[in-house]
């Protein structure tokens, strides 16, 4: 084959080509390829981020599900506190309760009345009363067996502090004072 | 040899020249080149499609999801703080000071030669439970202190089978003025007080000091 003599204007044609060439390979990259690529790998990294959130949003959903489930088990005691607690103001209902327990109990006197409030954050949604019962005549035994069937009868009750004293008058009967922490709605 | 003249070389020659063009050849490859690039580009944008199909399904799922989750987040907090709260009350419940049991005991640890005058006790504390019982009265007998003495140390002994860290103390205890009849017989008395100190509870309390008296 014939060696081909390239002219000066043909040699400015192909450099000029050349030049072209290379960049539409580079435009084709930078501009087309490469942009698209970040793009995809972008939506990649979106779809993989959201794997675990949905995978956590559904476990949340499950596990919400399984406490709801549970719910009747872990809030039995919540409600049967609650089926213990009268509605109503507690001054009206607590000292008639305490007076008709003592007199089930054979102590026919009993002088109850509020000494106040105790906060109590650990109980949300309810509060702690402070009661005073007064019982001026009793006899040790009933007022023992007394005090049993109030603790086992009434586990909203705690007996904070208790005082008796023997009458000088009366050798059999004794003054007894007990302070009550009873567990009331708010 | 016969001579062969060619009269057409020129016209075959420039055929040869045409089909050998490097600029027709350069514009093949080129093509080429560029439909590759064109039909990778393709490929890649339907990638892109599909990706972007799946990004909206997968935020789709997502968004619908996440409004049922924290929905689901605030529930199961509330029913945590419920249970919690169950639970509390349970243990309320359970950790209860009961007095009657220390009544009993009392009643069966005070013997004939003793009369109670006054008796108090209180409890305080949340998980561990301290209860201080002040039991005040007349011991009577040939050596009444040594009744009262008794007294005190039967009440240290029974309750530290049942209770934590029991001390028993006199916080008085003299002889007293009167005398009583008992069994048919003039007897001296003591007065006393004895300070009971129990724990209950889960934790373990501090050692309280024992005091000698």
């Amino acid at each position: 084959m014939k060696d081909i003599q390239l002219g000066k204007e043909e040699i400015q044609k192909l450099v000029l080509g050349v030049l072209l060439f290379f960049g539409l390979i580079y435009s084709y990259f930078d501009l087309l390829l490469g942009p698209l690529s970040k793009h995809q790998d972008a939506v990649r990294l979106s779809i993989v981020a959201l794997g675990p959130e949905i995978d956590s949003d559904k476990a949340q959903i499950a596990r919400a599900k399984q406490m709801e489930k549970e719910a009747l088990i872990t809030q039995k005691t919540t409600r049967q506190v609650n089926a213990m607690i009268p509605e109503g103001s507690p001054v009206a209902w607590f000292p008639t309760h305490m007076t008709e327990f003592f007199k089930k109990q054979g102590i026919d006197k009993a002088l109850t009345r509020m000494n106040g409030e105790l906060p109590d954050k650990e109980l949300p949604g309810y509060r702690k009363l402070v009661w005073g019962v007064d019982l001026p005549k009793v006899e040790f035994v009933p007022f023992a067996e007394a005090v049993s069937a109030l603790e086992n009868e009434e586990p909203l009750f705690e007996i904070a502090a208790m005082q008796i004293d023997a009458s000088r008058e009366d050798v059999e009967a004794q003054h007894a004072l007990l302070t009550l922490n009873n567990i009331v709605r708010q | 040899m016969a001579l062969r003249l060619n009269l057409y070389h020129e016209v075959i020659k420039a055929k040869a020249l045409k089909r050998r063009d490097p600029l027709k050849i350069s514009i093949y490859v080129l093509s080429a080149i560029a439909a590759l690039c064109a039909g990778w580009y393709l490929f890649q944008l339907v990638n892109m499609h599909n990706l972007t199909a799946d990004l909206k399904r997968v935020k789709g799922d997502y968004d619908k999801l996440e409004p049922l989750a924290k929905a689901a987040k605030k529930q199961e907090d509330a029913l945590t703080q419920q249970g919690k709260l169950s639970v509390q009350l349970e243990k309320r419940m359970e950790s209860r000071f009961y007095w009657a049991p220390v009544l009993a005991e009392i009643m069966q640890l005070v013997p004939r030669e003793v009369q109670i005058t006054r008796m108090g006790g209180d409890v305080t504390g949340d998980t561990i439970r301290r209860c201080t019982l002040t039991i005040d009265g007349l011991s009577a007998g040939t050596d009444p202190r040594k009744v009262a003495e008794d007294l005190r140390t039967s009440i240290a002994d029974k309750f530290s089978v049942k209770y934590k860290n029991v001390t028993s103390t006199f916080k008085m205890l003299e002889d007293g003025t009167e005398t009583v009849m008992l069994d048919g017989k003039q007897m001296s008395t003591a007065t006393f007080a004895i300070n009971v100190q129990l724990y209950t509870g889960d934790d373990k309390p501090a050692a309280p000091v024992r005091k000698k008296k």
